[in-house]
């Protein structure tokens, strides 16, 4: 009898096991084959000497060695990270700037809005165009409006410092209307009572701002930090468009590193464990965020 | 003052961000050679034309790749939508043993993107054989967790009662989903749907890598083959970029509010 019981009880767990992983299923199934498989199979290519046409030999540890023990793969894990120490704080600065001035009831509010927005629905290649036009040293208007302010012109595209400078502009222009979206979202969640009891006490703006405002933004400005600093270190499209990691290799970051390895150069072995390592590095980034986000105020 | 200081700065700004895209579809309609760079050529409206646009349509498969990413696009949201929305149904609503596992599981899918993983990507696309073909675009990106975090987050808000009067049975739990929580969920799914669609629509580096015959190329991939053409001028290349930028700046237009609110509800938790 108990016996039964307890079979009944296992068969009616087992049923209700599978029809919630049967709900999980479609989702699950592409997660394994496109996310999960590639990541183990990522591992094992990079143990191989490997082209397009599939596997030559087994080295071991020797793809590993032969990136960790040459300064390219430093080189453009720096300029990525460099392009995000460029870009994130402009890009947060900026965006939560927008939101400011436009927060508060002001004529064509929503005008102003879809403005600063519309870039974002752009794709990467249509903004690469457009400023790859802006910058132009003869024929681009950036050029043309510093110089009927009575400034030099620059090589925009073609001088190295420059160069790192118009993807920014360009990326800056691009996206920090999505920044902006989310700050004007955290701040209608900031309690007016809050600025009512701060007016009362006398406080002045800046002080609102440093004392009501920023703690409000706090979350929302951790989570859009890291989204940002993820961001950069994909940084691909604009400068495969824009400069072609030009000029030199000055603005080649890590991910067309990668891109140029494996499919310019055919050495997926190589690359795949430039994409291991890449992973690693992302991983430890997550890893900060986690902790960064998830840590209690004091 | 101050008011009036901090509303020039906001128009400044909007004339600043504006100007480009202006520019773009002033060059677009300008003869071959014209630069548009000085106040002169800006209004002279004498010389406009749409030589440009025809012939990038003529000339390009521009139309075919714009209908490309919209396929792309639309079948990915709709896909994402379907399978998040039962995933985040059984994380939500079932209790189950495997559920911390899997879940976790999922979740990971936020923590290494497409990007890092090219080559093993790339690798297993081509041996089932899908490179060049828009599944091979549309599969890899339906591991994105988002989705189902947030529809798992707003079903997590929803009163337990429907659940509690249904017996529990795998035929049942089905038409649950589908009948009830797929209703009550709707405003979720639009925006992240929309979501979705925008990051399809952008994606760059993978088609960029796995689509090489010209008709099967989205509209961001195949617009940079204009660069590789010597012959084609400026003018034209911006008269391209007009047509890539105007469905989008449409769409925009009319369902702002709903991606404004799809953006911000996904960044904000992402």
């Amino acid at each position: 009898m108990k016996a039964q019981q307890a079979a009944s009880g296992w068969k009616r767990q087992l049923k209700n096991e599978f029809s919630a992983i049967a709900f999980l299923a479609p989702f699950l199934i592409p997660l394994l084959v496109f996310y999960i498989w590639p990541l183990l199979r990522g591992a094992y290519i990079s143990l191989h000497s490997w082209t397009i046409l599939g596997m030559e030999k087994y080295v071991g540890f020797n793809n590993y060695t032969k990136i960790l023990t040459n300064s390219d793969f430093y080189k453009y894990l720096w300029n990525s990270l460099y392009f995000v120490i460029l870009v994130v704080p402009i890009i947060i600065s900026l965006g939560l700037l927008l939101a400011l001035l436009i927060h508060r009831k002001i004529p064509f509010q929503t005008m102003f809005r879809s403005i600063y927005f519309l870039p974002y629905v752009l794709s990467v290649s249509v903004i690469s165009f457009i400023w790859l036009r802006m910058f132009d040293s003869k024929h681009g208007l950036v050029n043309v409006i510093l110089e009927t302010l009575g400034l030099s012109s620059v090589h925009w595209l073609t001088s190295p410092n420059a160069a790192w400078w118009s993807i920014v502009i360009a990326t800056v222009w691009w996206t920090v209307g999505f920044v902006m979206v989310l700050f004007l979202a955290g701040l209608q969640e900031i309690s007016q009572e809050l600025y009512e009891a701060a007016d009362i006490d006398g406080a002045s703006s800046f002080h609102k701002f440093r004392f009501i405002t920023l703690p409000g933004l706090s979350s929302v400005m951790k989570v859009q930090i890291f989204f940002q600093i993820i961001a950069g270190l994909k940084l691909f499209g604009q400068v495969q468009i824009m400069t072609n990691g030009g000029p030199g290799d000055t603005t080649n970051t890590i991910i067309r590193y990668i891109y140029v390895t494996g499919f310019k150069k055919d050495m997926f072995g190589l690359a795949a464990a430039q994409s291991t390592l890449f992973c690693i590095f992302m991983l430890l980034i997550a890893a900060v965020q986690y902790m960064v986000v998830n840590r209690k105020e004091s | 003052m101050a008011r009036a200081a901090i509303y020039s700065l906001t128009v400044i700004l909007a004339v600043i961000f504006v100007i480009p895209l202006v520019w773009m579809f002033v060059v677009s309609f300008k003869p071959e050679g014209v630069s548009a760079i000085t106040i002169a050529e800006w209004t002279d409206f004498s010389d406009l034309t749409i030589r440009n646009y025809a012939k990038v349509l003529t000339e390009s498969q521009i139309l075919r790749w714009t209908w490309n990413s919209f396929v792309i696009g639309a079948v990915t949201t709709l896909i994402t939508v379907i399978i998040s929305s039962l995933g985040a149904f059984a994380f939500s609503r079932k209790t189950f043993r495997s559920k911390g596992f899997l879940f976790i599981l999922c979740v990971s899918g936020l923590l290494i993107p497409t990007e890092a993983m090219l080559i093993p990507l790339y690798e297993t696309v081509l041996s089932i054989d899908l490179l060049d073909n828009m599944w091979g675009i549309i599969l890899p990106s339906l591991t994105n967790p988002l989705g189902l975090i947030l529809i798992k987050q707003f079903m997590d808000g929803l009163p337990k009662d429907y659940m509690e009067a249904a017996q529990i049975d795998g035929g049942r739990d089905f038409r649950l989903w589908w009948s009830i929580y797929l209703p009550l969920t709707r405003s979720a799914m639009i925006a992240i749907g929309i979501f979705y669609f925008i990051m399809s629509w952008n994606n760059f580096i993978w088609p960029y890598i796995t689509i090489n015959s010209e008709e099967n190329m989205v509209l961001s991939t195949g617009l940079p083959t204009f660069l590789s053409n010597n012959v084609l001028h400026v003018n034209t290349i911006m008269a391209a970029s007009a047509i890539a930028a105007i469905p989008t700046m449409i769409v925009y237009i009319f369902l702002q509010k709903h991606i404004v609110q799809g953006v911000s509800m996904t960044g904000v938790k992402g």
